[in-house]
């Protein structure tokens, strides 16, 4: 194995692991966009909120599965809470409302973190199990990386799974394609929204513990991300897992590429890809109602 | 569709001669506000513009605002150039990012819309956050102000700056009102109300979406020329897309589609935030659940809220006039 070779790969796996998580979070975003067509800015402070609890979790038990497990469960329920309080009776205001409503529980949001952790950026370790690099091929890479990508690809798998195969899949499918048809045939709808909804919470609040150790812990890092998983959600198709996933992969490897190869327009070269698509496929490369 | 009204006209001026007196009378804080006041009202005027007579609900004006501070800075810092033509480097700059965009997201509608915006947006932060030449990370400073010695006016002042600021606000909610009752803006309005007949009719939608984010844009490059003199510093800061965000709830807080409401949005956005602040450092949070109580309310914001008040009372007074005529 060439030195070079090595690098690549490295390379390859980064883009892999960054296309993960973005992978998680925008899977949430672009499901409940397809079946509630509703758009939630705050996706991205939930994720905060998920690396706000594991850290916490972390810091009172000392071990990283805590908070793995404790950040889902904590973000789903506030997502329950959301649901309920805002986001049920916002769901036919229009684009233009819903994105001045979440744009509103960002800023809620950003002064609750600055309140209960503070404004400076917190560290959380890497789970014993997985700390330190893993060597192969002569290559050596770090071990948590590796278990970000495969849980990333688990995600993927259970996802489709259920979707493809389950009563609640079908139910889910049928919403996406037709919500008032679905509900004629007897389907619970807004139960079957409200599951959802809770579902893609959790899984951005998954996202937050797993990124804790991997990126630091502050107030602004769900703004941060918000964009990079929009543009995912968009390059993707609103409501389509294939979407989320195809979009996740440009999007993550576009940018580690990018970085290595051409420095000056790295960071430009994900918009244009989004003008592209905007411009040659409007609904996105995979639209889940064609 | 746009109308000047003689309501709308006489909120505007009370607002405008309102701030004069305050900076008249002001301290030199207090003139800070009113140029604060200022640059959010014309950013403001130019997002109604697009938002309220177009349904182009755009959250990347911050970034037009921020790119416009930012070639203002350029022509004067780096190329060495006069104020003026730096003013004029703004609103070119503002209006060609303003048409790309328009025309780029001229066939998607609603949240992808919104969506792309923000995305185009934060593609000019990234560009003027990763640039060594723009001072990157740190910014440009040394700005000059512009040199109206000629006509008596010296903008070093702070009074002369904050009245000037002001008289911006005017100018600029002409130039959009103009746009707007043009035949350009019966079209833009009409495009809003039905784009596929308007396609029917022959228009080219997109130029017109393009055409009017663009002159939309080329307003947010005067507040950003304007923001750029204030400070006399550009810093990323000033593109960062919360606070097109921000922009985008002034105009709601005042009225959306009512290009006066968002000049009154600015004046309570700016004084009331400085207001909470001096209270409680967590302002942001108060801002959001106030966001969210207007929206939820309905969101007529305070100047549609003034209107349906006015049109109520003329509604209830007529029935009585109307008797009177009968007998």
């Amino acid at each position: 194995m060439t030195d070079t070779m090595a690098f690549w790969i490295v390379q390859g796996l980064h883009g892999l692991q960054f296309s993960m998580l973005l992978f998680l979070l925008s899977v949430g975003l672009t499901v409940i966009f397809g079946l509630l067509h509703f758009v939630n800015l705050a996706h991205g402070a939930l994720y905060a909120l998920g690396a706000f609890v594991s850290f916490s979790a972390v810091k009172l038990t000392g071990s990283y599965w805590a908070g793995f497990l404790l950040a889902p469960v904590a973000v789903a329920i506030a997502g329950m809470l959301l649901y309920l309080g805002l986001i049920k009776r916002m769901r036919n205001a229009g684009p233009m409302n819903q994105v001045l409503i979440t744009f509103g529980l960002i800023f809620v949001f950003l002064d609750i973190f600055r309140i209960f952790w503070g404004d400076i950026a917190l560290g959380v370790e890497e789970p014993a199990l997985f700390s330190g690099p893993i060597e192969f091929w002569g290559i050596k890479y770090s071990a948590y990386r590796l278990f970000v990508i495969g849980l990333g690809i688990f995600v993927l798998g259970v996802l489709h799974l259920i979707l493809s195969r389950t009563q609640i899949g079908a139910m889910i499918r049928a919403g996406v394609d037709n919500e008032h048809m679905a509900a004629c045939l007897g389907i619970n709808v807004e139960k079957v929204f409200f599951i959802v909804f809770c579902v893609g919470c959790a899984l951005a609040g998954l996202a937050g513990a797993v990124a804790a150790p991997i990126l630091s812990v502050y107030p602004g890092m769900g703004t941060e991300i918000l964009i990079p998983a929009l543009i995912v959600v968009v390059i993707g198709g609103l409501g389509s897992l294939k979407g989320a996933m195809a979009g996740s992969l440009l999007v993550g490897f576009i940018q580690t590429f990018g970085a290595v190869i051409a420095p000056q327009i790295a960071s430009v070269l994900v918009y244009v890809l989004l003008a592209g698509v905007l411009i040659f496929r409007p609904a996105g490369l995979f639209p889940a109602r064609s | 569709m746009f109308h000047q009204t003689k309501l709308k006209t006489f909120v505007l001026l009370a607002i405008l001669v309102g701030l004069i007196i305050y900076t008249m009378n002001g301290s030199y804080f207090g003139r800070e506000l009113v140029v604060e006041v200022a640059i959010l009202a014309i950013l403001a005027i130019s997002v109604d513009m697009v938002s309220g007579y177009g349904g182009m609900v755009s959250l990347c004006h911050g970034a037009i605002f921020g790119l416009g501070a930012y070639a203002y800075a350029a022509v004067n810092v780096l190329m060495g150039g006069p104020p003026a033509l730096a003013v004029v480097a703004a609103i070119v700059a503002a209006f060609t990012f303003g048409f790309a965009v328009g025309a780029v997201t001229s066939r998607t509608r609603g949240i992808f819309f919104i969506m792309a915006t923000l995305a185009f947006g934060q593609m000019i932060y990234v560009m003027i956050f990763d640039s060594k030449s723009l001072g990157g990370d740190d910014g440009m400073w040394g700005l000059t102000r512009l040199d109206l010695s000629a006509i008596g006016v010296n903008l070093e002042s702070g009074v002369q700056f904050a009245i000037f600021s002001v008289l911006c606000i005017g100018l600029t909610y002409v130039v959009a009102a103009l746009i707007l009752r043009s035949a350009f803006g019966r079209t833009f309005s009409g495009i809003h109300e039905n784009e596929d007949r308007m396609r029917a009719l022959g228009t080219p939608v997109w130029k017109f979406k393009a055409l009017a984010f663009g002159l939309s844009g080329s307003l947010a490059g005067i507040a950003g020329a304007l923001a750029a003199q204030h400070t006399m510093f550009v810093s990323p800061e000033l593109v960062i897309w919360t606070f097109s965000g921000e922009v985008l709830i002034v105009v709601i807080l005042g009225g959306l589609g009512t290009l006066v409401g968002p000049v009154l949005g600015a004046v309570v956005m700016v004084f009331l935030k400085h207001e909470i602040s001096n209270i409680t450092t967590y302002w942001h949070m108060i801002i959001g659940i106030l966001l969210i109580i207007t929206v939820m309310a309905g969101g007529r914001g305070i100047y549609g809220g003034l209107e349906q008040y006015l049109a109520r009372r003329a509604a209830k007074a007529a029935p009585a006039s109307g008797a009177k005529t009968d007998a």
